[in-house]
């Protein structure tokens, strides 16, 4: 064992180096192909300047070159520490959890713009701590419906953010709700 | 200089005018809470107490803004030491150090320290921007796109040597970052660029929606998902703050000075500001340091470092605009339009014209840094609080907050979405040890870099030797090298003296 505790392995383990590369041959890849992609941005408004395709070159290029320099890392070994610590880290994550709260986030951007910030946030909270371990019902509902009146007072009464409304019915509902709690 | 005594007691006898002196504590209150909450920002801030200075005097309405202006510098560092989510870039050295002294069971010292070194670098800077702002301005003017380049290389090379064991995941990341702040119309020539079509990526990637969700929104993921937590597990308890004794201090002095130091001249470049102060103070602090390898596991003198740079980036970003009429940070940008609106040009003339209101400027934020502490104690205390609310709780309303922190910066929900994106992103990231500070930086410093580079390259005619002909330009570039390479020495030196002892 090293002097700071991790363990050293005398000899790489080879699918975990594989593994290890996929992410920067990836990434060296999608550079390459938004290289090619810089061949279509507008010529500079004359030869002497080095126009606009210069500086994206310039930086795809340099992560080209780190994505040779992190490979080099990892076929010394010397990312090897981290990359078990990662696997091993991956295996405490409780996968359903967290692809839940994923789909959650992202349902909750989509649904504000249609059905409204007011019942989009409302329904966000209620299940987002529902998904995070809180199971009283009361107080899931009562912290989901306060939270949210609250966060329409300040940021819409206070601050005059003007918030997704929702579209079509749910629109005209925004907005009587906005008339019920006199934000407007 | 017995004028200047005069005008620095009429400053101070206007500030405790009851008035004047209620904006300074508003504005403090109004700046700190604004720059703790991820999106909502200390710039926004400002520019949101702009319209109630129109009923005020000029006297007044500068008070206020330079309340909320210093105020809100310091602000991000508690929740990011609280939670581990930077109210704004700046904040993210601070992030680095303080969550792990919290983790380590500091925070209360924490909290306390990040008080007392913000509250010395602005006050100090304050004093410096009082008695050397017209020679400092003369230096900054002799700036040129060239020199402002090369400060921005220091704080890119700054971010990538520090806090990270692979120098190439950190070069990743940068560049990546680096990459993302060219889509969109490019500022030189027009030119749209990685649009894919979208009218909406014309107006690029706003970094603070990239800040908001690689922070806030991955670490609530990587919080949360990591273990089944049950609802009597969630409550924990309260920190208090406490103010660090001149024992505590002392040993960071060398920290603080050089932080103070760094901050006050890079605060004073226009178009730099705090966020290229912190990290190169950091990035400094670690290079000199005896013990470089613990940075990112709870040092005290990176805290000091960041912490003071930040706040002493204010009086900095002050000195041109005083002086000038230059801003040198976004944030004193607005606060030349509250002078504007007044009537008044800021600029040398200012000095002959109003000496009164320059000098109660400069007294109100010698007396807003003392009272920062006084104001930070009760912020953090609030915020503390938060710390009892249970996780999954907190949680939920961080995310919510953050949605409404993206949509705040352009009331768009393209920003909602980008924001949404990098969270996820960011939780991968955390998974598979790819650094964020620098992509953030990245983001945040890439156009400046293209702008200066650029606009460098037109003037020497695509002479790339400009950089290194001009004397501050090649001090700059050659600092930056050297912080790339130390590391690469240090191991050299390490594996020589290793060699010998072995044998």
């Amino acid at each position: 064992m090293s002097q700071n505790g991790t363990v050293q392995i005398e000899s790489p383990h080879r699918p975990l180096i594989l593994r290890s590369l996929i992410g920067p041959i990836l990434i060296f890849l999608l550079a390459c192909y938004l290289y090619f992609l810089t061949g279509k941005i507008d010529a500079p408004p004359s030869p002497e300047q080095l126009g606009a395709a210069f500086w994206p070159r310039m930086i795809l290029l340099f992560l080209m070159i780190s994505c040779g320099i992190k490979g080099g890392e990892i076929l010394r070994g010397r990312a090897k520490g981290k990359t078990e610590a990662n696997l091993a880290g991956a295996a405490e994550v409780n996968t359903l959890k967290l692809g839940v709260m994923i789909v959650l986030v992202i349902a909750a951007v989509y649904f504000m713009d249609v059905i409204g910030f007011p019942l989009a946030n409302f329904l966000f909270l209620l299940l987002f701590m529902r998904i995070a371990g809180l199971r009283k019902k009361i107080v899931l509902f009562l912290t989901s419906f306060l939270g949210t009146i609250l966060l329409l007072y300040l940021f819409v009464k206070v601050v005059y953010l003007p918030l997704p409304k929702g579209q079509w019915l749910f629109d005209d509902m925004t907005i009587g709700l906005y008339r019920i709690l006199h934000i407007i | 200089m017995s004028n200047q005594w005069a005008l620095l007691g009429t400053g101070l006898m206007n500030t405790f005018d009851p008035l004047n002196f209620s904006m300074i504590l508003v504005g403090l209150v109004i700046g700190i809470l604004a720059g703790a909450l991820p999106g909502i920002t200390m710039l926004n801030a400002i520019v949101l107490v702009l319209p109630f200075t129109y009923l005020m005097g000029i006297v007044p309405s500068l008070l206020l803004m330079t309340s909320v202006y210093c105020g809100g510098v310091f602000g991000g560092s508690i929740t990011g030491i609280l939670f581990n989510i930077p109210g704004d870039p700046m904040n993210v050295p601070t992030t680095w150090e303080g969550y792990k002294l919290n983790k380590k069971g500091f925070v209360s010292k924490a909290l306390g320290m990040a008080i007392m070194c913000s509250a010395i670098g602005g006050f100090l800077s304050a004093l410096i921007m009082t008695f050397v702002s017209p020679p400092f301005a003369r230096v900054a003017l002799s700036f040129s796109s060239c020199e402002y380049f090369s400060v921005v290389f220091l704080g890119l090379v700054s971010v990538v040597v520090i806090g990270t064991q692979s120098i190439g995941s950190a070069l990743i990341s940068l560049f990546i970052g680096l990459f993302l702040a060219t889509v969109g119309m490019d500022e030189i020539y027009g030119a749209v660029r990685f649009t894919f079509g979208s009218r909406i990526m014309e107006t690029g990637i706003n970094f603070t929606t990239v800040l908001i969700g690689l922070f806030a929104i991955g670490e609530v993921l990587d919080q949360l998902s990591l273990r089944n937590k049950g609802e009597g597990e969630q409550v924990r308890t309260r920190p208090k703050t406490t103010l660090p004794r001149f024992g505590d201090l002392w040993p960071l002095r060398n920290s603080i000075l050089r932080g103070l130091g760094i901050g006050t001249v890079i605060g004073a470049i226009p178009g730099t500001g705090a966020t290229v102060a912190s990290f190169v103070s950091y990035g400094v602090e670690k290079q000199v340091s005896k013990t470089p390898e613990k940075f990112g596991t709870g040092v005290w003198e990176g805290l000091a470092a960041s912490e003071t740079s930040i706040n002493a980036s204010t009086g900095g970003a002050m000195i041109p605009l005083l002086t000038l009429g230059i801003p040198g940070s976004g944030a004193t940008a607005v606060m030349m339009g509250a002078f504007l609106l007044h009537g008044i040009q800021p600029g040398p003339l200012l000095f002959s014209k109003a000496p009164e209101s320059v000098y109660t400027i400069f007294v109100g934020m010698l007396v807003c840094n003392l009272i920062m502490i006084l104001a930070g104690l009760v912020t953090a205390k609030f915020f503390s609080e938060l710390m009892r609310v249970p996780e999954n709780i907190l949680c939920a309303f961080i995310i919510t907050f953050c949605f409404i922190g993206a949509f705040a910066l352009r009331n768009n929900m393209a920003d909602v979405w980008f924001m949404a994106a990098f969270g996820i992103t960011g939780y991968f990231m955390r998974r598979y040890a790819l650094p964020i500070p620098p992509m953030i930086l990245g983001i945040i410093l890439g156009p400046l870099a293209e702008r200066y580079f650029l606009t460098t390259m037109i003037g020497a005619g695509n002479d790339f030797t400009v950089f290194f002909s001009r004397p501050v330009s090649a001090c700059l570039i050659a600092i930056s090298i050297g912080l790339l390479l130390m590391p690469f020495i240090r191991g050299l030196l390490k594996k020589r003296r290793k060699g010998p002892e072995a044998a």
